[in-house]
């Protein structure tokens, strides 16, 4: 997908960062920003509960080239969005003496669920209209309100309880407590459930031990990945919106991604959005759906990696065959 | 320098019958007394009657006024000259100041070592050192009269000979004399100090005078932290010269013979050589035939008057102790600053780079020093004094020493402009042979976040004595994703104390540099002096400073997400597809789009499309649609489409053909169908599987 603009935009990078930030007015500590993954971690042990977060941003822009085209009324802004939450806010910046142009948009805790992206726009009035966009930073920040480290990398919940203990808030766990792991995907981040109740699974899956036990570790832990890819999967699929005119809508956050990464092996001859909207039709219409089962396990499987794991383990257990005799 | 008193009558007057070569008697004689009464004079038993006085000025060729204030010699029987060494007895021939090779003939090289020997030689320790370097370029009548001052005529036989030699000396000045000869213009280096000790001692005992001018590789050290003033640095200035000569003036901060100001010296460096059949060792001075008897034949410093300094381009401003380097022939050996504007330029920043510490002070306190580079074209400015701002070379660095200054460092950092300071300890053990335990010394280790300009971060600096930088180093075995700082370590006196353990420290520190004074580690001197284990004080010192960076820099370590690794691994979200590795797109894509607004208002675009190989051939629909920045983008139509090249359009379809790589297409969008005039609206190109309920 190609875009073409009608006007006379920036060829010169807008290239920002948050310089530091600010938690209710409490100075956040700069190990919780990454200048490398252009990440702010907002969620510290410390303050569990706050109000406002304000990010102190430094912009630079092309200044020689916007002093030489066709631009004026030059404006600097700052934009916070969240797809799952709507947010959208836009903060003028000023220009500072030295060019460089400075602003601390806020972020309201209420208004973001998980994580907001930064980016920076420049607006200008080009050919006597005014406030058009002429051009926008490409690298942009990530404001993540749950994270207790900059990283831009996520990873799943694993969260290890004893569903047998029927324990706040996981009561409904008890239901299974027979089960060694489940996989939920309804939150704002998929989480498996280890049951160490199960006897066994947590030496299993911890480290250390022989190389079968490494082995069956890797088959299990693929095992598990599969399951919560293919649930992963399901769960984007179910997620994606019709908009009025019909087109089809991308699902936010991690649905977003599983659905990016997994369609290519799903329906590799398709272009991402050809792909969303016969993945669509197929679930809607009931026809073919079936047929697609096994292009999705196939997917879910590469990315749990069990070729590989069944490979280590098959090897292992020839070889310990072979001590044997 | 008004109406202040000369010397002692006597040593004055025995000075000026050396210089006229004339005995006391004769000077008796000619004044009708005794010998006697000369002598007792000369040896300050009793001054002449006023009468006498100027009987005696008579018979010296001078006025009254010099015999009664004695600030200058009567007019000198022995001009001012060059007096060349004669060569060895022994026949031994040197081919050029072995000191002067030791050093690269850099300019950054040159204000490090000559800025270094004004910080260790700094005068008052209330008031910063001053040191300003002027570049100034001469040609024509300036030149010429340059030139003249200098007693060129005399000079350049020698030069002439010692250019025709093969040894590297010979063709450094070989390339001098013909670009001086061929260009008519000569660029002179001034390097001036105020407020600094100046060239103060005995024309040829120890003394800071002896040690420049005399003793090219002699280290002749005073102040207790000196990394070697006036040491082997002194010979930059030499291998500067492209003509191997500098001129000195310099004002004293303790009188010689009663002076302070205008002694003037030139010391000319050039190989063995013969001239007019007269065998030469090497080195000359422009200075005085000296009158003691013991150096006859030698050259001396001189007591210049105003007229000759300003000749000489040695004029001082003001009477502030301290000494101007005249380099005649200046050039820049390494190559990297050919005009006097890069020449300009690198000095700066070498003073930028190596002296920051000494020129950063905080609110209430002076710097230790202050710098400034001028550069001229006779005599008039050609790029203005440009005091050197050490923030701007060095902004982290002396910030973080700024608010070490000024009290304003914080435990943790939490803003791009704060400094955080933590202390690291040394233990300094006792002397060899004494008893007890070591003393704690508390070196201050400051860190600040680095500018987004830097190009080098994450390093550590280690300072002491005069803030003089002993290391610069990358801090090891950082987290990943630390995000960039710069350290500054101060120990001993650079830490500002004056306390004992501060002294221990700083002596203990020096003893472990090596003679280029850039590491601290082991050496002889460490391992002589103090006891046992000294060694491992020093290593534990390194290792602990670089833990204590990392301490703070470092994220808090905070358990994140759980559960066992080898799943956390397999379950990770974004990261550019990991497990699968990534994949080649396998439908046709857009590669590129180029296009504009026709006078209809409509979209003409050009599109470049991406094929992968394939046996059969691609049905695709192009698809034109107005960005917009939420839900979906409105679709416009075709008004024409054009096949390009592998390409063919069927029903408003667009078949690519099979096997190849790339195709193309043109099209222009239907007006009618825009759902904004198209100058409001961004356009998107993209290519869709054709349906067969479609078109």
């Amino acid at each position: 997908m190609k875009t073409l603009m009608p006007y006379a935009t920036l060829a010169g990078e807008v290239t920002f960062k948050v310089a530091a930030a600010k938690l209710d007015g409490r100075d956040l500590p700069l190990s919780m920003l990454s200048q490398q993954e252009r990440v702010v971690a907002l969620h510290q042990v410390e303050r569990q509960k706050w109000d406002e977060a304000r990010l102190d941003l430094r912009v630079r822009i092309p200044e020689a080239e916007l002093a030489e085209g066709p631009w004026s009324d030059v404006v600097c802004v700052a934009v916070l969005t969240e797809g799952v939450s709507n947010l959208r806010t836009v903060t003028r910046l000023n220009r500072s003496a030295d060019g460089t142009w400075v602003g601390s948009p806020t972020l309201a805790r209420d208004a973001c669920r998980t994580r907001a992206e930064l980016s920076v726009s420049v607006v200008a009035t080009v050919d006597g209209v005014p406030g058009r966009i002429i051009g926008g930073s490409e690298e942009n920040w990530l404001v993540d309100v749950l994270a207790r480290k900059p990283v831009r990398q996520r990873e799943l919940h694993i969260n290890e309880v004893d569903f047998g203990e029927n324990q706040k808030p996981y009561e409904w766990l008890h239901a299974f407590k027979d089960a060694p792991w489940l996989v939920e995907t309804s939150g704002d981040m998929p989480t498996v459930h280890l049951n160490t109740g199960f006897e066994g699974i947590t030496e299993l899956l911890g480290s250390g031990g022989s190389t079968m036990e490494k082995a069956v570790r890797g088959l299990i832990a693929a095992q598990i990945a599969t399951e919560a890819w293919t649930a992963m999967f399901h769960s984007a699929v179910s997620d994606i919106e019709v908009a009025e005119d019909g087109s089809l809508e991308w699902p936010s956050g991690w649905r977003d991604w599983v659905l990016r990464a997994m369609l290519p092996d799903v329906l590799p001859d398709l272009s991402p959005a050809d792909a969303l909207s016969e993945i669509h039709s197929r679930r809607v219409e009931t026809s073919g759906w079936n047929e697609l089962q096994p292009r999705i396990q196939y997917a879910a499987s590469r990315r749990a990696r069990v070729a590989k794991n069944l490979g280590t383990a098959i090897r292992e257990l020839d070889r310990s065959d072979e001590g044997d005799q | 320098m008004g109406n202040e008193r000369g010397e002692g009558f006597g040593i004055w007057l025995a000075r000026q019958l050396r210089r006229q070569d004339m005995t006391q008697a004769e000077l008796a004689a000619a004044l009708g007394i005794t010998r006697a009464g000369v002598s007792a004079w000369i040896t300050g038993r009793a001054e002449p009657r006023e009468d006498k006085k100027r009987a005696i000025a008579e018979i010296l060729g001078t006025d009254e006024a010099t015999v009664h204030l004695r600030t200058v010699d009567a007019p000198a029987a022995r001009p001012i000259a060059w007096y060349h060494r004669p060569a060895h007895a022994d026949g031994g021939r040197e081919f050029g100041n072995a000191a002067a090779f030791a050093f690269d003939a850099d300019l950054a090289v040159l204000a490090r070592e000559a800025t270094q020997n004004s910080l260790d030689e700094r005068h008052d320790d209330d008031h910063p050192v001053r040191v300003r370097y002027v570049l100034h370029e001469l040609s024509g009548e300036h030149l010429r009269s340059f030139l003249d001052a200098l007693a060129w005529e005399d000079l350049l036989p020698h030069y002439e000979v010692a250019a025709a030699q093969k040894q590297k000396v010979g063709g450094v000045i070989a390339e001098g004399l013909r670009d001086l000869r061929e260009t008519d213009t000569l660029l002179l280096l001034r390097i001036d100090d105020f407020n600094a000790s100046g060239l103060t001692g005995p024309e040829y005992g120890d003394g800071r005078f002896a040690a420049v001018v005399r003793r090219q590789l002699d280290s002749h050290k005073t102040s207790g932290h000196a990394g070697g003033s006036y040491g082997l640095g002194k010979a930059t200035l030499w291998a500067t010269s492209r003509l191997g000569l500098v001129l000195i003036n310099s004002t004293l901060s303790t009188p010689h013979e009663g002076r302070r100001e205008r002694r003037v010296i030139g010391r000319l460096d050039l190989p063995w050589r013969e001239v007019d059949g007269q065998a030469y060792a090497g080195p000359a001075w422009l200075g005085e035939e000296d009158t003691d008897p013991e150096f006859k034949g030698v050259s001396r410093s001189w007591w210049a008057d105003e007229r000759t300094t300003e000749r000489l381009h040695l004029s001082r401003v003001g009477s502030d102790p301290g000494t101007s380097f005249l380099v005649v022939g200046a050039h820049d050996a390494a190559g990297d600053a050919g005009t006097v504007q890069e020449m300009h330029d690198k000095i700066v920043r070498s003073l930028a780079e190596n002296f920051w510490a000494a020129m950063t002070h905080g609110e209430a306190t002076a710097p230790i020093m202050e710098a400034s580079v001028t550069t001229l074209r006779n005599g008039q400015v050609l790029i203005k004094e440009e005091r050197v701002d050490p923030h701007a070379h060095e902004p982290a660095r002396c910030r973080a020493l700024k608010a070490y200054l000024d009290g304003g460092t914080v435990d943790h950092l939490a803003g791009p402009e704060q400094v955080a300071l933590a202390h690291v300890p040394l233990t300094v053990p006792p002397l060899r042979g004494d008893k007890g335990p070591g003393v704690d010394h508390r070196a201050v280790l400051l860190v600040t976040p680095a500018d987004d300009a830097d190009t080098k971060p994450n390093h550590l600096v280690c300072m002491r004595g005069n803030r003089m930088t002993v290391s610069v180093r990358r801090v090891p075995d950082l987290p990943m994703g630390t995000n960039p700082f710069q350290a500054v370590l101060l120990a001993g006196h650079a830490t500002g104390a004056r306390t004992e353990d501060a002294d221990l420290a700083e002596a203990f520190l020096r003893a472990s540099e090596p003679p280029e004074h850039d590491d601290w580690n082991r050496t002889e001197e460490l391992a002589a002096r103090y006891a046992r284990g000294a060694l491992s004080r020093i290593r534990d010192f390194r290792r602990e400073m670089n833990t204590v960076v990392r301490h703070l820099v470092a994220r808090r370590e905070q358990k994140t997400g759980g559960g066992p690794a080898v799943l956390r691994e397999l379950l990770r979200l974004d990261g550019g597809g990991t497990s699968a590795g990534r994949r080649i797109d396998s439908h046709p894509t857009v590669r590129n789009v180029d296009g504009e607004l026709d006078s209809s208002g409509a979209w003409r675009v050009r599109v470049e499309v991406k094929l992968p190989p394939r046996d059969d051939a691609w049905v695709m629909m192009p698809v034109a649609k107005f960005d917009v920045r939420s839900g979906s983008k409105p679709s416009v139509r075709w008004a024409e489409l054009v096949a390009g090249e592998n390409c063919h359009v069927e029903n408003g379809h667009l078949r690519f053909d099979a096997r190849m790589s790339t195709a193309s297409f043109s099209g222009v969008t239907d007006v009618a169908s825009h759902p904004v005039p198209a100058e409001m609206a961004r356009l998107v190109i993209d290519l869709q599987k054709a349906r067969s309920g479609a078109a």
